[in-house]
């Protein structure tokens, strides 16, 4: 077969063609011949049967006169007639010999070799005479159901033998003749087949090297470019089914040239179109990947490659075993084959804690399914946004709301209790000039009217948490405000032997604000860090001015005994206290909250103190935690341009 | 899938095994025969036998097969050994009467007459298919035929007779017409039946087509013919006279025994026997019955009414 599949084409078709003739011809050589032979064989057999009955009938006569010289007559005129009839011979009844056409004496086996006993049957056996073979008919002569003798006629199968070999050669001389011709047809069948063919080879070499031809790109109208491109191949190869191969081929590779172009456009379209989607994806803030169902990354945008620390390419084809550390891992897992099998959005806030130093962060995951053609879920979008500011912004508002909701009860409360308070102090005053002054009841009074006073503290502070008090803004110096309450303090603190610094910003900033108010959430601060720290603490205030956001910060900085990190959150709660009962009120910083907070600032408490800062105060690190407060305020527009423009002239 | 090399192969080896033993199928019942040993035909004697010849009105075949029976029959009864013989001709069968070589004739009263004058002596006659040891000669012509109603009718007119040496289908009936003073001259046409066998019925066809006025023929041919031509339409125009049926003769010298053995078995024949009639039958008779030679002098006297010095040559030729 390899050695078939190895032969030219033109070969192959002289040889399929003179083998299919050759077989065929040879089929029905084979079968003519037989059944040449046969009809033949049988049709001598019938008239060695004819010639025998004739025989038969006619010797009648002469059998029953007992006529030799007649029997012998006619076995020598039946002998006569034909040269395939190499013996006759008569027998009476008892097979005696009466006429035969031999010269030279009676064969005797010959005699037993033929019987035949049936009136109506003339038999027939093959005689092999070791030289030749000899039909032998035997008919016998019955008249009234009574056998009279046999008549016996030989015909010489040689002869019939030469017309079958005859018609044998005949057949073969034809057939040969036939496989001749039929191999000059093929040859020049192929031939032409084959040149053909090598046209169009040719033809398609010259598409495959000018890239679809050669002069398929000189004209823009395609039926001209056809017949143009065509006509030497059509000279070549007219009218039969090679020419429409070629045409169609031809016509294939202008289909082909116009797809190409179709495919380039599309590439680049896509092209484009998938380098505006990964900078879309990549420039946003959030975690974006798709997952595959088999739980690998088929893709992640930028900012989830940084945030895993690993390239973009590396993490395709990886899994969140291989990403991420165990913790939550199977919910993850859970949460992608949820959307992989059922196809339902996930949407949901969680806090994430990538080791136990690290801070807690939230995020905001959605996992949506990506769909097929066939609307089969085929991946997990999944976009995670970093929502810890807005969680804490979030935590931020409700306090707020909280103490608003806290402040507009309390001042309502004052409200009530100030009257009655101003009763007890002007009658408790009364009563004390009806007495002596020595008396106890003097001094009893006296008592009254200084707890009193206290109250009306109390009642004056709540009033100021809930900004029930009005406050005068004007413009003012910010690092003044702090200088006069450090100084007003410096003596007690001095007493304590506690160390105070400042450590101000030299551009005197100027904010619009009230200086009492303002000065009473500094004296405030200062009051919470000389309880907080111990003998030869220090506490240290720095101002900073920041120009590109427009604020001024205030850091009250302490080395005290510092604040938990789980009551960092509501120590600006009104009467939250750590202090022991009689002590403090728990409104110092609530006030200082509210105050601040009408001025359009912040407050906020860190602790412990950083380290930076702690350093700057000249502090051991075992001393400490301490605490910082930090407050921020936005500078007065107009005295800010001002401030810029005076520090840009200094 | 299968592959060339195997296909081709097999595909010849099929069909040169199919082509080999189509070969063989001719060759079939070859029997081995050495022509070389050869031996020289000596031409049998025929055994002694008592030889029987049936006058060769028909052919040997025919004769054969009607007598057959009958000589295989009398040789049961008489313990002889009785063999057919076939002369070609009447005149042969005369001669071999004469020679000796026929021991026992059977012919018609017209070659008995001849042979007699050789010594040989009539011993049975036979009872026609009638039932009448005698037979008669007929005139026939068609029914239509208004103008033949009697014999005179027939001078001037064609006449179809079946054969020269015919007793009942010429003879009789030209006696018939010599004693109403009619001679041969008188017809129109006198023609005979052509051709071997059969003359019987091809002279009736011939007036039943037309062909001729009328014709001559044996008593009981009608009978044989009813079966082909529609006989209504013919009509018997006259009969002759009765003459003696065919007769069995013995040769001169043959053994008395041997004649009375046979006779008696030729006589014992009857048509109430299965097998016997059968016999008789083929042989065309209904019985064989006792003869002698003075029952034939009615023929005689024919041959001398006819002129004939002897009997008809088988030529057919008429000797005035």
């Amino acid at each position: 077969m390899t050695f078939l599949s190895r032969l030219r084409f033109r070969t192959k078709i002289n040889l399929g063609l003179t083998l299919i003739v050759g077989f065929t011809a040879l089929i029905i050589a084979l079968f003519v011949t037989s059944m040449a032979s046969e009809a033949l064989m049988e049709q001598s057999r019938k008239r060695g049967k004819v010639l025998a009955s004739n025989l038969a009938l006619r010797a009648e006569d002469p059998l029953l006169s007992t006529d030799l010289l007649q029997l012998e007559s006619m076995v020598n005129e039946v002998k006569k007639a034909d040269d395939e009839i190499v013996y006759a011979f008569i027998m009476d009844d008892q097979k005696r010999v009466l006429a035969n056409s031999f010269r030279d004496g009676f064969p005797i086996q010959l005699r037993n070799a033929n019987t035949s006993t049936d009136q109506n049957t003339i038999a027939a056996v093959m005689i092999d005479t070791g030289t030749e073979k000899i039909y032998d008919f035997a008919a016998p002569i019955f008249i009234s159901n009574k056998k009279l003798g046999t008549v016996r006629i030989g015909l010489s199968r040689a002869g019939i033998q030469s017309v079958v070999q005859d018609l044998i050669f005949a057949i073969s001389a034809l057939t040969g003749a036939v496989l001749l011709v039929a191999v000059l047809v093929s040859t020049q069948f192929a031939r032409r087949m084959t040149f053909r063919l090598g046209t169009l080879q040719r033809h398609a070499e010259e598409i495959v090297h000018t890239h679809l031809g050669p002069q398929k790109r000189d004209t823009s109208n395609s039926d001209d470019t056809i017949k143009s491109f065509f006509s030497p191949h059509r000279k070549r190869l007219k009218g039969d089914e090679v020419q429409e191969l070629a045409e169609t081929f031809d016509a294939m590779a202008m289909n082909l040239e116009s797809h190409i172009e179709d495919l380039e456009i599309t590439e680049t379209n896509l092209t484009r179109q998938k380098e505006l989607l990964k900078t879309i994806i990549n420039v946003s803030p959030d975690f974006i990947s798709l997952i595959g169902p088999a739980l690998t990354y088929m893709a992640v945008n930028k900012p989830l490659a940084t945030h895993i620390g690993k390239t973009e390419e590396e993490i395709v084809g990886m899994t969140d075993k291989e990403l991420f550390p165990q913790r939550n891992l199977s919910i993850k897992n859970q949460e992608v084959r949820q959307v992989l099998n059922t196809g339902e959005i996930v949407n949901k806030e969680t806090r994430e804690m990538i080791d136990e130093n690290s801070a807690i962060r939230w995020f905001h995951t959605i996992r949506v399914p990506v769909y097929s053609e066939s609307d089969r879920i085929i991946g997990v979008l999944s976009t995670a946004r970093d929502i810890t500011e807005l969680k804490s912004y979030q935590a931020q508002l409700i306090q707020s709301q909280k103490m608003e909701s806290v402040g507009k009860l309390a001042g309502g409360v004052a409200h009530e209790i100030n009257t009655p308070l101003g009763i007890i102090l002007g009658y408790s005053q009364l009563l004390q000039d009806d007495v002596a002054p020595e008396d106890q009841i003097s001094k009893d009074l006296k008592t009254i009217e200084k707890q009193a006073h206290v109250c009306r503290k109390i009642v004056s502070d709540l009033l100021g948490f809930s900004r029930q008090t009005e406050s005068e803004k004007k413009e003012m110096c910010f690092n003044n405000s702090i200088l006069e309450v450090v100084q007003l303090v410096s003596h007690a603190f001095k007493l304590e032997q506690i160390e105070i610094s400042t450590v101000l910003d030299d551009r005197f900033p100027i904010i619009h604000g009230d200086p009492e108010k303002l000065k009473q959430v500094w004296l405030n601060l200062l009051s919470n860090a000389m309880e907080a720290v111990d003998e030869h603490g220090a506490i240290q205030i720095t101002t900073i001015l920041d120009i590109s956001t427009m604020t001024i910060t205030a850091l009250f900085a302490d080395t005290g005994h510092g604040v938990d990190q789980q009551k960092l959150g509501t120590i600006f709660d009104p009467f939250y206290s750590t202090k022991p009962v009689g002590k403090g009120t728990g409104l110092g910083l609530s006030v200082s909250f509210g105050i601040i907070k009408d001025h359009g600032g912040t407050i906020e408490a860190i602790s412990p103190i950083p380290k930076d800062t702690l350093a700057r105060m000249n502090r051991a690190d075992t001393s400490g935690p301490g605490t910082l407060f930090k407050v921020v305020l936005p500078l007065d527009a107009i005295s800010a341009d001002e401030q810029v423009v005076n520090t840009g002239s200094a | 899938m299968l592959k060339l090399k195997y296909i081709i192969p097999a595909v010849l080896l099929l069909l040169g095994a199919a082509f080999y033993f189509r070969g063989l199928g001719l060759d079939e019942n070859i029997v081995k025969v050495d022509m070389s040993v050869r031996e020289e035909i000596n031409v049998p004697d025929p055994e002694p036998a008592i030889t029987y010849a049936y006058l060769p009105q028909y052919s040997h075949k025919v004769s054969y097969q009607r007598h057959n029976r009958l000589i295989e029959y009398l040789a049961r009864e008489t313990g002889l050994t009785i063999r057919q013989v076939f002369p070609d001709t009447f005149e042969e069968h005369r001669r071999m009467v004469e020679n000796g070589d026929i021991d026992i004739s059977f012919s018609n009263p017209m070659t008995y007459i001849k042979i007699a004058g050789t010594g040989a002596k009539a011993f049975a006659r036979i009872i026609e298919p009638s039932g009448s040891p005698t037979f008669r000669g007929q005139i026939i012509a068609r029914k239509d035929n208004r103008i033949i109603r009697k014999v005179k009718d027939c001078i001037g007119k064609s006449w179809i007779a079946v054969d020269p040496l015919s007793a009942g289908g010429y003879l009789f009936v030209l006696g018939m017409f010599l004693e109403k003073g009619i001679t041969s001259d008188d017809f129109k046409e006198i023609a005979f039946a052509a051709g071997p066998g059969g003359k019987q019925e091809k002279a009736v066809l011939a007036v039943y087509a037309g062909k001729y006025d009328f014709a001559s023929i044996r008593e009981g041919t009608l009978d044989i013919v009813k079966d082909k031509v529609n006989i209504s339409k013919l009509r018997v125009v006259a009969e002759t006279k009765p003459y003696p049926s065919w007769v069995y003769a013995a040769r001169k010298d043959l053994d008395p025994k041997i004649i009375e053995l046979i006779s008696n078995a030729m006589f014992n024949l009857s048509m109430n026997k299965q097998d016997q009639s059968e016999i008789l039958k083929q042989a065309g008779m209904r019985g064989i019955i006792s003869a002698k030679d003075s029952d034939y002098d009615s023929i005689r006297v024919l041959i001398e009414k006819l002129g004939l010095s002897s009997p008809p040559n088988n030529t057919g030729g008429l000797v005035k």
